[in-house]
């Protein structure tokens, strides 16, 4: 696959995935919400962290391998859930989970997932993790959680952190809603995009007809393009820290809960019996004034310190971008639109080659600054005030 | 030659370089790696200093000139190991060499240039200083060393800041990496710039042929088209460490230096293995994508080091002022890669010549605004505001 060939770094990966997808599918991807400020800030707050090289420490030996909740993993970075790698390419879920499991890094499968999770547990399966957005109607959510233990799923993830739909004007504008409501402009995009229509839309209504969230609950599995009232069942501005504990008595495997950015949060999820926290902005994709994830991280883990494992998302574009984390006291990063650019770039292939991109820069970024291993990493590599990670000058 | 009459600085001579060269070739040498924000904040970190004019102190009788491990240097500046002037210019690093001694500074030659050490020695003369990756197979290095001593050479830089090659993507996607793996876009590319392909290329294959690394050890000594197979694994230094340096220091008995340092811890251990100078260096931005401006890097090193060894600097220099600045924190002198490169590039040995003609005039004109009459007199004293807030 030649364009795969010409992608040297996920940025790459992006342009293929823009010239591949129609508009609102790539926008829907690539954007996040109102005017994209949090999603250039998580950015700017990775690139502003300095780093030093050490000289002369023997690292012919180093790995990039570490241990996440008991077990080994290739890299510290789990795939995050997301929504439209089903759109991004036939299938797009097995794909990016095949990735996964090869790659050794665990899969989380979203939620709103166009591929079924039997199907994803039967033929991708290394560590496989659930994202659950709750339903309005309880017992429908547990319907789902009994769903994933029975797959065998491993860890349970909850999203905290979309309260209500994001303003995301440029779906609307694109005529991309969940459900859909294609406009002329949505039908205008598609047939400028022939082969996506062919390789990823007539392939899906040859086989399975129209996709669809194959992981609702049956009464809501209905093609993406039907029932506009389905967010409404979806609303979750009720959530709250009593269906935590619920969740925690189901759910025997590892809980997670996604989208905790304060202290008292994390603190009160430890108290609760949650295994990990991921700090996280949904990638910039829900509130606008949110802080940049890297930002937010180092009081976060510092007082979480062994109570709970922290994890992080939302911004992660190179390998560098983990070693900072790491340092700040995460002990793995998700990727969502990265490993997505992949999957529309190139399926399987695309999605092993953004994976392996990372995992590469991570790799000489620890050569550079003496790293041998993944504890290695710490605040002692970077340039600036390490406590409060401000550059000297700044 | 025309081109040259037309620049005024060191991004003039950029322009022209990349106009005169094929975009593999400009590309190597002109951009860094990953995102470039290394590389650029090498030289925001610079134009952030800002400066003061001193007022009525008489500057008539002021001079660049320097001392330099013992020995006079006209300014501050050395010219930093670079593997690429041999493409830029027919026989480049012998060009750069003669400019520099011309100009009365020292030059250091690559591991990977292409002209022999003992040529330059021979030929150019002046100070000469000689740059080492170290191979995985140690006595292939300690060979270079034995050869580096026997031509001359006065001191000795070893890169430690390379432990893994930088991922420079766009080499990869101009069919541009070392060995030579030509690809179409590559061979477009250089049909596009016909006076470099005979003016560099064509010169060669007339004379001495393709281009070699000729300061590798003979085994290795094939062309750069030829691509020894498992080349680029002997010359892995991820293992390099202390004990090198140990043995190292047995071996030369010269100035040795370490390019690369930027940590205090290391910086302090260089002194106790006897190493006379670092260079806080980030490799022109070339290795690692988030590594610190070596500006900003400069001053807690040069104060713990104090006089127990030189402190030199490289990364980001383009205008004499950025000597006077790097000076006033602590550098005993600069290192200049692209700078130099691009004045060979376009004009060879007159290039070459240029850029130094055109850092030392700023350098000059700087420490005349400045009031400082030596490059002893320049210090913290002239800056707009304490080093450590001065990016307001």
């Amino acid at each position: 696959m030649s364009r795969l060939d010409d992608c040297y770094n996920v940025f790459d990966l992006r342009d293929v995935a823009k010239r591949r997808l129609p508009r609102a599918v790539f926008e829907f991807v690539d954007r996040s919400t109102e005017d994209e400020v949090a999603l250039r800030n998580n950015r700017a707050a990775f690139e502003r962290i300095k780093l030093r090289h050490r000289s002369l420490v023997d690292v012919s030996g180093r790995q990039t391998k570490t241990t996440l909740f008991g077990k080994e993993i290739a890299l510290p970075m789990a795939i995050a859930p997301t929504g439209a790698a089903g759109l991004c390419w036939h299938e797009g879920e097995l794909e990016l989970a095949k990735a996964a499991a090869k790659a050794k890094i665990p899969f989380t499968l979203a939620t709103g997932a166009m591929t079924n999770m039997e199907k994803i547990a039967r033929e991708a399966n290394f560590r496989l993790w659930f994202q659950l957005y709750v339903w309005k109607q309880r017992d429908l959510s547990y319907g789902l959680i009994e769903r994933a233990k029975n797959a065998g799923f491993e860890a349970l993830i909850v999203t905290t952190d979309t309260i209500v739909p994001p303003n995301r004007e440029y779906n609307a504008r694109n005529g991309f809603n969940i459900p859909f409501k294609p406009n002329m402009r949505f039908t205008f995009d598609i047939m400028r995009k022939p082969e996506w229509f062919i390789n990823v839309l007539v392939k899906y209504l040859t086989t399975i007809g129209m996709p669809r969230n194959e992981n609702y609950p049956p009464q809501y599995q209905k093609a993406l393009r039907s029932d506009p009232k389905m967010f409404d069942v979806m609303r979750q501005d009720n959530l709250n820290w009593e269906d935590v504990k619920i969740f925690r008595d189901k759910w025997p495997g590892i809980l997670m809960l996604k989208g905790i950015n304060r202290v008292d949060d994390a603190l009160k999820a430890a108290s609760m019996g949650v295994d990990g926290i991921i700090v996280s902005n949904h990638g910039g994709r829900n509130m606008d004034s949110a802080a940049a994830t890297i930002d937010m991280l180092p009081e976060i883990a510092q007082a979480a310190g062994d109570k709970i494992t922290v994890l992080l998302d939302s911004g992660v574009r190179r390998g560098s971008d983990i070693v900072k984390a790491v340092a700040l006291g995460a002990k793995c990063v998700l990727t969502g639109r990265a490993t997505l650019y992949g999957t529309a770039a190139g399926g399987e292939a695309g999605a092993a080659k953004a994976v392996n991109f990372i995992k590469t820069e991570m790799d000489k970024t620890m050569a550079y600054t003496g790293c041998n291993g993944v504890d290695e990493i710490s605040t002692d590599i970077f340039f600036g005030d390490r406590e409060r990670n401000t550059m000297v000058g700044a | 030659m025309a081109a040259l009459d037309d620049c005024y600085n060191i991004f003039d001579l950029r322009a022209a370089a990349k106009r005169r060269l094929p975009r593999g070739v400009f590309e190597f040498v002109d951009r860094a790696t990953e995102d470039h924000l290394a590389v650029t904040g090498n030289r925001t970190a610079f134009t952030d200093v800002k400066l003061r004019h001193r007022s009525l102190v008489d500057v008539s009788g002021r001079s660049t000139k320097t001392t330099l491990f013992g020995k006079p240097a006209s300014l501050p500046m050395v010219i930093a190991p670079t593997g690429a002037a041999g493409l830029c210019w027919y026989r480049g690093e012998l060009a750069l060499a003669k400019a520099a001694a011309a100009a009365g500074i020292p030059l250091t030659l690559s591991t990977a240039s292409m002209t022999a050490m003992e040529t330059i020695a021979q030929e150019a003369g002046g100070r000469l200083w000689f740059q080492l990756y170290v191979w995985k197979r140690r006595d292939l290095s300690y060979q270079i060393i034995e050869r580096a001593k026997a031509a001359g050479f006065e001191a000795l830089i070893v890169t430690v800041d390379s432990a893994v090659a930088g991922n420079r993507e766009y080499n990869s996607r101009n069919g541009f990496a070392l060995p030579f793996s030509p690809n179409p876009r590559f061979l477009m590319d250089i049909a596009r710039h016909p006076s470099w392909t005979l003016g560099v290329m064509g010169r060669y294959m007339t004379t001495i042929g393709m281009p070699k690394h000729e300061n590798y050890p003979a085994e290795f000594q094939s062309t750069i088209t030829a691509g020894a197979a498992g080349r680029r694994d002997e010359m892995r230094i991820d293992s390099l460490n202390w004990d090198d340096i140990a043995k190292f220091r047995d071996m030369w008995p010269g100035i040795l230096m370490l390019k690369g340092v930027n940590r205090i811890d290391d910086a302090m251990k260089a002194i106790t293995y006897g190493v006379d100078g670092i260079i806080v260096s980030n490799h022109g931005g070339r290795n690692m994508d988030s590594a610190a401006a070596t500006l900003d890097v400069l001053p807690e090193i040069a104060g713990a080091v104090g006089d127990k060894c030189t402190v030199i600097l490289d990364s980001g220099v383009r205008r004499g002022s950025d000597i006077v600045k790097a000076l006033a924190l602590g550098a005993k002198a600069v290192l200049t890669g692209r700078a130099t490169l691009y004045g060979t590039a376009v004009g060879g040995q007159d290039g070459a010549a240029k850029a130094i003609g055109l850092i030392q005039t700023e350098m000059d004109k700087t420490m005349a605004y400045t009031g400082c009459n030596t490059v002893d007199e320049i210090s913290t004293d002239i800056f707009f505001q304490d080093w450590r807030s001065n990016r307001g």
